[in-house]
């Protein structure tokens, strides 16, 4: 396995070999990949996820929603990044300036190097980092100090509250998370995200039986409950209904973001939305078979189709997965409510964490028992006298 | 090495020392605890370019998610601790400090020696390439194989710690 931690960056350098770019180093071209990666996809989605949210919001409550600004008010979210620069720049007199200026940005960092190692298509990484997955449970976790230090710096009895619940929250949903994420890397062998999506795909070329290995969703009975698992610690780490406890708006105002305003408020935001998509797509790469589409090989196709298309089509398929994760998160939002602070930690220790550590047992001896097939594979096997094993 | 790598490890290892410098010398202990963490991203960097990746994205996981989330939540829940002015109690320690730097000094100049030594028995080629290689799964080999003991008598020690604090931390009845 070669190293290609900076594959976009490598792929860039080889283009511009021969061209008036030849002299430009490697690293540059990474700094590059890393500003297409904030301002291309990150960004733009954060400031879309608004507008969807507040129309699916709209239409569960059979109201409209945004309407206004450019057709289907597309432009809402841009009229409210312009209404937040615009807004009256505060920081608390009491509160720690220092302090109160860098915890957004630490929430926004932490969001947003996660998607460096998100694969959206199979050649189109930022960076396939070797230790993938744990590089993007690693980043996240600068999340939790963000928004401890900013609630504690606005010297607010209610951002304090919030603060402290919402640190003590991610670290415990951190556990179940990453213990959900085991079963994949004992299946795939691997920790690198764009492999572990290259396994769940389907050669037309292989046995029918050598083939079913499908979607590690259903690979085993223990990994459909990891994948729920996965999902319901991944709204908890990043503070979505039903366990918004750290901005809960009916007891602590607005939680830690209560004394944040203009632009520094906006990148809370942000972080919460860009954190969401990080957890969908990780969720949709590890478990629902990232940029793979089921019965079909689109490497075939390679020579017919131009790849600029493949490519896309590998984009767009990883979006629509991705993308029908966070409409279910924001589906939630309006259909759920939120649990008490001692039903919050109660559900994690007692409930979700053997569950997934059993989850976790359950599928090592699965993969030890059947030497990694998948329940698929194992079915058709009996059927046939013996599948063959990959 | 290209000058773009040596530079990010320049400002790596100044984000580093100069962190923990402002972790030693600054009287707000909050402040120690926040520049405590970027001391450890700092860290982390380093291990990154000296081909360590997991024990690097370790480090974050575990300084950063953990440990310093830990002493933040300390801090704050301890009536007054965060206005207590460190450099008030500093000076009635200043002979034990000086004996224990005077001590450090042999030590790390046995550390730095072998590690000089290290450095010139390997040629720079080598070097990049063990920097470049994967290591994760050979870390997970010898933790499961020739490592199996140590690692299992962690695991016991670690199991024994979690049960003692649930044990601490149940109400009296």
């Amino acid at each position: 396995m070669a190293n290609n931690s900076a594959l976009f960056a490598q792929t860039l350098t080889d283009w511009t070999q021969g061209t008036f770019l030849a002299p430009v180093p490697l690293w540059v071209w990474a700094m590059v990949s890393a500003l297409v990666v904030i301002y291309l996809l990150a960004l733009p989605f954060g400031g879309i996820a608004t507008y969807i949210e507040r129309k699916i919001a709209a239409d569960m409550q059979d109201r409209i929603g945004p309407n206004r600004v450019g057709p289907l008010g597309l432009f809402q979210f841009a009229a409210d990044a312009v209404k937040m620069l615009s807004k009256e720049d505060y920081v608390p007199p009491a509160g720690d300036k220092f302090l109160f200026n860098i915890a957004p940005v630490l929430v926004v960092v932490g969001s947003c190097a996660g998607f460096v190692a998100l694969p959206l298509g199979q050649y189109l990484v930022a960076g396939d980092v070797n230790i993938g997955v744990f590089y993007i449970l690693a980043v996240t976790t600068l999340i939790a100090p963000g928004i401890l230090l900013g609630s504690w710096a606005s010297e607010n009895k209610w951002s304090l509250l919030g603060g402290l619940r919402s640190a003590a929250q991610i670290v415990s949903y951190e556990i179940p998370v990453a213990l959900s994420i085991l079963p994949v890397i004992l299946i795939s062998g691997s920790l690198q995200v764009g492999e572990i999506v290259k396994q769940q795909g389907w050669n037309p070329d292989l046995p029918i039986a050598a083939n079913a290995h499908f979607w590690n969703v259903v690979h085993n009975p223990f990994t459909v409950f990891a994948f729920f698992i996965l999902f319901v610690g991944g709204l908890a780490e990043t503070n979505r209904i039903p366990f918004d406890l750290p901005e809960a708006e009916s007891e602590l105002v607005s939680g830690f973001n209560t004394e944040f305003s203009g632009m520094r408020f906006g990148l809370y935001a942000l972080g919460e939305f860009v954190d969401v998509f990080v957890m969908c797509a990780m969720l949709a790469a590890l478990y629902l078979g990232g940029w793979q589409l089921p019965f079909l090989e689109l490497d075939k196709f390679w020579i017919t189709l131009p790849s600029g298309l493949i490519a896309l089509i590998h984009v767009g398929v990883f979006l629509v997965k991705t993308l029908l994760l966070v409409f279910v998160v924001m589906w939630l939002r309006w259909t759920l409510p939120r649990l008490r602070v001692d039903q919050l930690m109660g559900l994690c220790w007692k409930g979700m964490v053997p569950l997934a550590l059993f989850n976790v047992l359950g599928t090592a001896i699965w993969v030890w028992a059947f030497k990694g097939q998948s329940m698929i594979q194992v079915a058709m096997g009996l059927f046939s006298g013996g599948g063959s094993s990959h | 090495m290209s000058n773009g790598i040596k530079l990010i490890l320049l400002l790596a290892e100044i984000l580093t020392v100069g962190s923990a410098l402002v972790v030693a010398v600054n009287p707000n202990i909050l402040y120690s605890a926040v520049f405590l963490l970027f001391s450890f991203l700092g860290v982390a960097v380093m291990f990154l370019f000296a081909g360590a990746d997991f024990l690097a994205a370790t480090q974050v996981v575990v300084y950063v998610g953990g440990v310093t989330i830990l002493i933040l939540f300390a801090i704050m829940l301890t009536q007054w601790m965060y206005r207590l002015k460190l450099r008030d109690v500093g000076s009635k320690f200043i002979v034990p400090a000086v004996v224990l730097a005077l001590g450090l000094v042999p030590m790390l100049h046995r550390g730095l020696t072998d590690l000089a030594r290290m450095v010139k028995a390997a040629p720079p080629e080598k070097m990049s390439e063990f920097a470049a290689s994967p290591k994760t799964m050979e870390i997970g080999k010898a933790l499961l194989g020739s490592h199996v003991l140590p690692f299992e008598a962690i695991t016991i020690l670690l199991l024994g710690a979690l049960v003692g604090a649930v044990w601490l931390a149940r109400p009296k009845s």
